[in-house]
């Protein structure tokens, strides 16, 4: 067995997923009456003695912001839960809420007491109709044992409306606060100012996932996977030309050879049968070569070595017949169609790519598209128009993965 | 005309009576009017934002920013996803096939970015329904049942 069950329920699991009956058999429960009698200190140097970092692609230390949080002034604060998943080939969070739908609520809870939030909102995107209603009846399960509810911590569901960059920390805030989901200028950061202009933490679902399970155990069992860099499980979501595309959860340190290949895993490569490259991290991910995949493993330190990062885990697995100019091309536009417009080197830089590219630019004025893209990385105002050129900048500098172009 | 907008703008007060009047409650209400009229129309801007008394003028930029409440003409979308893990699964073929079958009917097809279904590419979605590994046969059958 190569993957694990920890955040994802264990295979024998018979409980319904929303069931009271699910909240004990995870620990989820004993969690809660658990941690609801500690301090908001202790609670967070366990957080930050675990080494749990974010989920959801920036890897930041989870204690550190839950600390941030906590010391920050303000009678009012805010706990959110970041389900907007709309990254592409990410689909980890909606068959971690589809599976286990309390798992993530009960972190939101946890933080909320650590944190000292009486409000909370969990916002979800759009198309994921059926996952909200999963989350809506697990909520219900939470509020008929007491844990939700105006004297506890009141949790809201808000369904985003088809906007990738409403998943922008401060672009949701604006969203939930009924404006235009456009981001803030950072800083002042979230744990200083975020919702409604007071301290608020912000988690990816499966970030929330992990402290739940944390306290459901403790601190050693969770340090029982992973690197010594990186501690815990991560959930991957493999999908392309691989012959069981899906989530697993896998330790940090697998190698990607294993994440394509275990039979309990990625299976092996389909289509051709002939691993061509991988696009790690999403549409703002790298493409790697079958060389590099050889000699990496999820780390961020291994993965630091060929230029690329694990993101939010998404693995996209392309046989060698695929032209990944054509992929490239597809991204390009997927930008410029979600680029706010707010700041320049995003809004032009990701229009004038797509012209670049659609005229054979990456053949003919490669140093062009390169100089654009580093401009884009280093000037523009947030995560999309920074990571925007980023799978270009990689397709560059990797001629071998162009031959089919 | 007058009497249009006024029932218009009853309608959508009923509609959103227990939404209380807060700038925090304009993504929920405006989700509401587009389940009901499945577009919003400069009409119906002008009748959420009196009910909520949030200005025209913000109403209309935060409505026209989201794709998912861009459906002029108000027919019932059904989407596929055209995204690249879908496109290497034949979502080409899938939108073809949607698109011939809705031609002249109620229904009208749109494109898609990544749905988050790529273990079960190609996707579609009807609002409702989520199509895992769909086949044109089935979008097919999906297209006519939403337009019955
Ligand atoms: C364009 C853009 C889209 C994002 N979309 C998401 C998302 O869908 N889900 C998510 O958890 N984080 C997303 N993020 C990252 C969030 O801004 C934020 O860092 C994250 O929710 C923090 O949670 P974590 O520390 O638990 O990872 C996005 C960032 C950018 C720049
Ligand atoms: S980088 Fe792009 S998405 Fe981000 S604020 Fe600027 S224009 Fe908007």
């Amino acid at each position: 067995m190569n993957q694990v069950r920890r955040l994802l329920p264990d295979f024998g699991t018979t409980s319904s997923p929303t069931s009271v009956e699910r909240l004990k058999e995870r620990g989820f429960a004993e969690a809660l009456r658990k941690v609801f009698a500690m301090s908001g200190e202790d609670i967070i140097s366990q957080i930050t003695e675990s080494g749990i970092k974010g989920r959801g692609g920036a890897a930041f230390p989870t204690g550190l912001k839950w600390s941030s949080v906590y010391k920050a002034p303000g009678e009012t604060k805010y706990v959110v839960m970041n389900a907007d998943e709309s990254e592409l080939g990410t689909f980890k969070d909606r068959v971690l809420l589809e599976e286990d739908p309390l798992g993530a609520l009960v972190g939101v809870l946890i933080a909320a007491h650590a944190v000292g939030a009486k409000k909370a909102f969990c916002y979800i995107r759009g198309e994921y109709r059926d996952v909200e209603n999963r989350m809506a009846e697990a909520l219900d399960t939470l509020r008929s044992q007491g844990w939700v509810g105006p004297d506890r911590v009141d949790v809201q569901i808000r369904r985003g409306a088809g906007a990738y960059i409403a998943g922008e920390e401060t672009a949701l805030f604006n969203s939930i606060e009924g404006k235009r989901p456009e981001p803030r200028v950072k800083p002042p950061f979230p744990t200083i100012k975020g919702l409604w202009a007071s301290p608020t933490l912000i988690q990816n679902v499966e970030t929330l996932a992990n402290v739940a399970v944390l306290f459901a155990h403790d601190t050693e069992w969770f340090k029982q996977y992973g690197t010594k860099e990186t501690i815990g499980t991560k959930l991957v979501a493999i999908s392309g030309h691989v012959k069981q595309p899906g989530v697993y959860e896998v330790p940090f340190g697998m190698s990607l050879t294993d994440i394509l290949n275990a039979p309990d895993l990625g299976g092996g490569i389909a289509g051709s049968g002939r691993l061509g490259a991988m696009l790690l991290g999403g549409a703002a991910g790298t493409f790697l070569t079958p060389e590099e995949i050889a000699k990496s493993s999820l780390d961020y330190a291994s993965l630091g070595a060929v230029g690329a990062n694990i993101g939010s885990g998404a693995v996209m697995v392309f046989d060698d017949t695929v032209d990944l100019v054509g992929v490239t091309t597809r991204l390009a536009r997927f930008f410029a169609e979600e680029s706010c417009g707010q700041c320049v080197p995003c809004r032009v830089g990701t229009q004038r790519v797509v012209e670049l590219i659609e005229n054979d630019g990456i053949q003919s004025r490669p140093q062009d598209l390169r100089e654009l893209g580093l401009a884009m990385r280093d000037a523009s105002i947030c995560g999309l128009g920074q990571t925007a050129p980023l799978a270009l900048l990689s397709l560059l500098d990797r001629p071998e993965l162009r031959q089919h172009a | 005309m007058d009497s249009e907008n006024g029932t218009v703008s009853d309608a959508v007060k009923v509609l959103l009576h227990d939404i209380p009047r807060e700038r925090g409650q304009l993504l929920p209400a405006l989700w509401r009017v587009v389940e009901q009229y499945r577009e919003i129309t400069p009409e119906l801007i002008g009748a959420v934002s009196e009910s909520l008394n949030i200005p025209y003028a913000e109403v209309y930029g935060v409505a026209s920013f989201y794709s998912l409440f861009d459906n002029p003409g108000g027919k019932m979308p059904v989407y596929v996803c055209t995204d690249v893990m879908c496109m290497l699964q034949g979502s080409e073929n899938l939108k073809h096939a949607a698109e011939s079958a809705a031609e002249n009917g109620p229904v009208t097809i749109r494109e898609s970015a990544c749905l988050g279904q790529c273990d079960y590419a190609p996707a579609a979605w009807s609002g409702a329904r989520v199509l895992r590994r769909a086949t044109p046969e089935e979008i097919v059958s999906v297209v006519k049942e939403a337009g019955q």
